[in-house]
């Protein structure tokens, strides 16, 4: 992570959470969540929220496919994810 | 069918308006400049030492480095500062990524003869990509 703040300065609830994430997973905690979890009311939560429509919500689409279209989108993105 | 364009309106309305009117550590009127110069719609006003930053992350995210924020932070932008920038830029990124893509499937089809090398032949590097 290259903010120090995005990487370490969450605030408590969010702080809570992270450890709670690494204990249970046993692993580090992704970019991603820490990026989502920082000042959520800027923009993780909204994006949650959306996130969850789109990839988990009514669609012609199955979670499957959509989660294969993400995945190939951030292929060549260069991102990984 | 559901219209895929109106579909999210609401979801992506929330997301942007929490983006660009949140008490944060730019103006809120940055932030829209940011993020229409990074959707491709304006945004000429954004401050000229953020510009090259907010375009490498609408453009080729996968390229921004540690010096890019180094440089940044050694003119004086916070973290929050960054990390509201880098929200904003890349949310108009998407964006605009979305709009194109809608407004691709609402036009008629364009001949395959018409178009350019299919996007997703491998490059010379071997790698895939959106590029610019």
């Amino acid at each position: 992570m290259r903010l120090r703040a995005v990487e370490h300065r969450h605030r408590l609830p969010e702080r809570l959470k992270l450890t709670l994430i690494r204990l249970v997973s046993r692993r580090r905690v992704p970019d991603v969540v820490k990026t989502l979890l920082y000042r959520p009311e800027f923009f993780g939560r909204a994006m949650c929220e959306w996130t969850h429509a789109v990839m988990r919500g009514p669609s012609a689409w199955s979670v499957g496919e959509r989660e294969l279209f993400a995945a190939f989108t951030s292929r060549l993105n260069q991102c990984v994810f | 069918m559901t219209d895929p364009g109106r579909r999210y309106a609401a979801y992506t309305a929330r997301l942007v308006d929490a983006v660009l009117t949140q008490p944060g550590h730019t103006p809120p009127e940055q932030r829209r400049a940011i993020l229409a110069r990074a959707t491709g719609t304006g945004g000429e006003d954004v401050p000229p030492a953020l510009a090259a930053y907010v375009d490498k992350v609408a453009r080729h995210a996968y390229k921004v480095t540690d010096a890019d924020l180094g440089r940044l932070q050694q003119a004086g932008h916070s973290d929050d500062a960054l990390f509201e920038t880098t929200v904003a830029a890349a949310l108009g990124a998407a964006l605009g990524r979305l709009e194109r893509g809608l407004s691709a499937l609402s036009s008629p089809p364009v001949p395959l003869s018409a178009m350019g090398p299919h996007p997703l032949t491998p490059s010379p590097s071997g790698r895939g990509g959106t590029k610019d």
